[in-house]
């Protein structure tokens, strides 16, 4: 186990910077999350972390020491790939023990049994990975991960390939084996949901840059970036050019972001038409037309009560409104206010 | 709505699926015969010829009993939709062939065109020890030197083809895209257009009569094509499994060996093969850089029996022929399953 801490990395290709002045510091046993859309360097970040890519520049740390330098076979960093990445030449059980045929290992097969166990798969230990299915050679991928004791585990984008409802059970599933381990992991996913789940700090990046770190609830509620609001939360936030005729705003102020959610129905409040009604199941998404523009709203019913054309009055609380600046970036402690005129 | 007859459209369907396989099956049986005929020819010929003279009756008595066989199984085959039956009906049309050849032709059968095997002064006894200069050798000398020629060649090509076919498929270099070009351009020029070169070159190395000759020049002319195939066969293995073992603590080097390579074996067999049939035919290469009778290989050696010495003893030119045949055609039916995978070798994932 141990403690990561990335300086200042960078990682250019020939034709393009993957990864630019990336700085972090994971505590032992924290689970991270890497999140962004594809190509925000992610999954370089991470090979870098293996040892699979070198970087550019800047200093790949464990427990304090720098590891730039030494090779992924002697990083003892344990990866479960998208793929997965099992050798469809061996059998479960010679997968998982893979990794202990490079380091002296005495009890080895022991091992090999009390990871199949953690991850429960004891029952497919003799048999190939093409005769699994997605999510059994997902467990596998991870008991070959962690027999080795890793000081490290990657993950990435390990349930991208899995099924709706498996993915929800392995998020859950995953989470388990590493608190239980203890292990400091690093998750690299795209997917918002499966970050904000299973990490305690989620690492928001875009263009190869870190656009923000924190809690899900930071990133939620607190966007360091226009990028970042735009990113988490689905439906998309709303981020519209507002209108100072019915909006009191700093000077600054840029772009106005407002959560769909934020929106609620009241007999004080601006004029709506409802444009689009869309029922998701447990609620419902409105596009309406407001004097801020048109606006996605959701109204938290499975069975709608408006109809397109319908007439309603909105409104929001002023603590809910994210401002940002004319570089994308949140303005601290400053909130929109709706003017009377919006009223009308 | 007029009433469907299903049965009768069942039926019609039906009717349809015998008549197109019974015309398959006939299709295919005419298609074969100029193909197998010849072959079948050959091998009578070795059990039946004596001194010189060719017998073609022995062949059409043998085909009149084979072909009512073959077409009976074709009937017994349609007629009998259950595989127990099937065997049942092959095995007894079986041992009626066997009975009928018996009968038929069996009396003129004998071994004694194949006394080449034994017998190690084969020519000199026939044609006295004055042929070829007394230096015609026994079968087994040829069979032996063609056997190291086909597998020195073979295990040169395989390891150089994997090894390249590795390195282009995996790492970025220099004049990648050129040398992948330059190994198809390669492939253009037919290797006996280099025929006097080759040869010059190896009297200048003095590997002239020498067997390393045949051998160096066999494994380079194959190795482009090889290069290519196994390269498409690399290019088939993912990053990821590679990645993955190098992470587990595996050397690059542990990392194809325990897992890249065990994916690319359905290749290697493949070339194997394949290189393996190409040097255990060679006979161009191998004339052109003797001078005298240095070495024999099979391909020499049944030369010299239908052409120098021999004149016209077709039942032992046969004979000869069908021992020759015999290990490619092993080696080719025990793989053949991996050299048709060859050609998916680019594309499968």
């Amino acid at each position: 186990m141990a403690g990561v801490e990335l300086r200042n990395l960078r990682k250019d290709w020939d034709t393009a910077t993957a990864v630019d002045d990336v700085s972090i510091k994971i505590e032992n046993g924290e689970f991270l999350a890497i999140l962004g859309p594809s190509g925000c360097g992610k999954s370089t970040t991470l090979f870098m972390l293996a040892g699979v890519y070198l970087p550019t520049s800047g200093d790949i740390m464990f427990d304090g020491a720098r590891v730039n330098d030494v090779e992924a076979r002697l990083r003892n960093v344990g990866i479960v790939f998208q793929s997965y990445a099992l050798y469809p030449n061996m059998s479960v059980l010679q997968n998982i023990l893979f990794p202990t045929r490079f380091q002296k290992t005495d009890d080895a097969q022991a091992r090999a049994h009390e990871m199949a166990e953690l991850v429960q798969i004891t029952d497919l230990l003799g048999r190939r990975p093409s005769e699994l299915s997605g999510g059994q050679q997902q467990r596998v991928a991870l008991a070959r991960a962690l027999i080795k004791r890793p000081n490290l585990l990657l993950l990435d984008e390990p349930l991208s390939n899995l099924d709706a409802t498996l993915r929800l059970s392995m998020r859950a599933e995953i989470r388990r084996i590493t608190r239980e381990l203890g292990v400091t992991t690093i998750l690299v996913t795209h997917d918002q949901l499966e970050a904000t789940t299973m990490a305690d700090r989620v690492m928001c990046m875009n263009k190869g840059r870190i656009e923000q770190v924190g809690t899900a609830a930071d990133l939620y509620l607190r966007p360091d970036t226009l990028f970042v609001a735009g990113f988490i939360g689905s439906p998309p936030i709303n981020l519209i050019p507002p209108d100072r005729d019915v909006l009191s705003l700093p000077d600054n102020c840029h772009t106005l972001g407002l959560r769909p959610e934020a929106l609620r129905v009241s007999e004080v409040g601006m004029p709506a038409t409802v444009l689009s009604v869309e029922p998701m199941g447990r609620e419902a998404m409105m596009t309406v037309d407001t004097p801020l523009g048109d606006l996605r709203f959701i109204e938290a019913t499975a069975q709608p009560k408006y109809r397109p054309r319908d007439l309603l009055r909105l409104t929001f609380d002023n603590a809910d409104t994210i401002l940002f600046d004319a570089k994308g970036q949140r303005i601290p402690e400053a909130h929109a206010i709706l003017k009377e005129t919006a009223y009308a | 709505m007029a009433q469907i007859d299903w049965d009768q459209l069942a039926a019609q369907s039906r009717r349809h699926r015998v008549i197109k396989t019974a015309a398959l099956i006939v299709f295919l049986t005419f298609v074969s015969v100029p193909v197998i005929l010849p072959f079948f020819w050959v091998v009578v010929i070795s059990f039946s010829a004596r001194t010189g003279g060719v017998e073609s009756a022995i062949l059409w008595r043998a085909c009149a009993v084979l072909v009512p066989a073959v077409l009976a199984y074709g009937v017994a085959h349609l007629t009998l939709p259950r595989i127990a039956h099937r065997l049942l009906a092959g095995a007894g049309i079986l041992a009626l062939t066997a009975l009928g050849l018996w009968l038929s032709v069996g009396a003129e059968l004998h071994l004694n065109n194949y006394r080449f095997l034994i017998n190690a002064n084969l020519i000199e006894d026939i044609r006295g020890a004055g042929t070829v200069g007394g230096q015609f050798p026994w079968v087994w000398t040829a069979f032996g030197n063609s056997l190291l020629v086909a597998l020195c060649s073979t295990v040169m090509k395989v390891t150089v083809a994997t090894l390249a076919g590795y390195y282009i498929s995996r790492f970025q270099f220099r004049g990648r895209n050129g040398f992948l070009q330059g190994l198809l351009i390669i492939e253009v020029f037919h290797p006996w257009m280099l025929t006097i070169p080759i040869f010059l070159v190896i009297y200048w190395v003095g590997l002239l009569n020498t067997l390393a000759g045949p051998i160096l020049v066999l494994t380079a002319i194959g190795l482009p094509f090889f290069i290519f195939i196994m390269k498409g066969f690399f290019d088939a293995v993912p990053w990821d499994i590679e990645m993955s073992a190098m992470a587990d603590g595996a050397t690059r080097r542990q990392a194809f060996y325990m897992v890249v390579l065990p994916q690319v074996r359905p290749g290697l067999i493949a070339v194997g093969v394949l290189g393996f049939i190409t040097g255990w035919e060679e006979y161009v290469f191998v004339t052109a850089l003797r001078t005298g009778n240095s070495y024999w290989v099979m391909s020499t050696y049944l030369y010299y029996v239908a052409e120098d010495v021999m004149g016209v003893d077709y039942g032992l030119v046969a004979a000869v022929s069908v021992f020759y045949m015999i290990p490619s055609l092993v080696l080719y039916l025990a793989c053949q399953r991996y050299l048709t995978q060859m050609t998916l070798g680019g594309i499968k994932g």
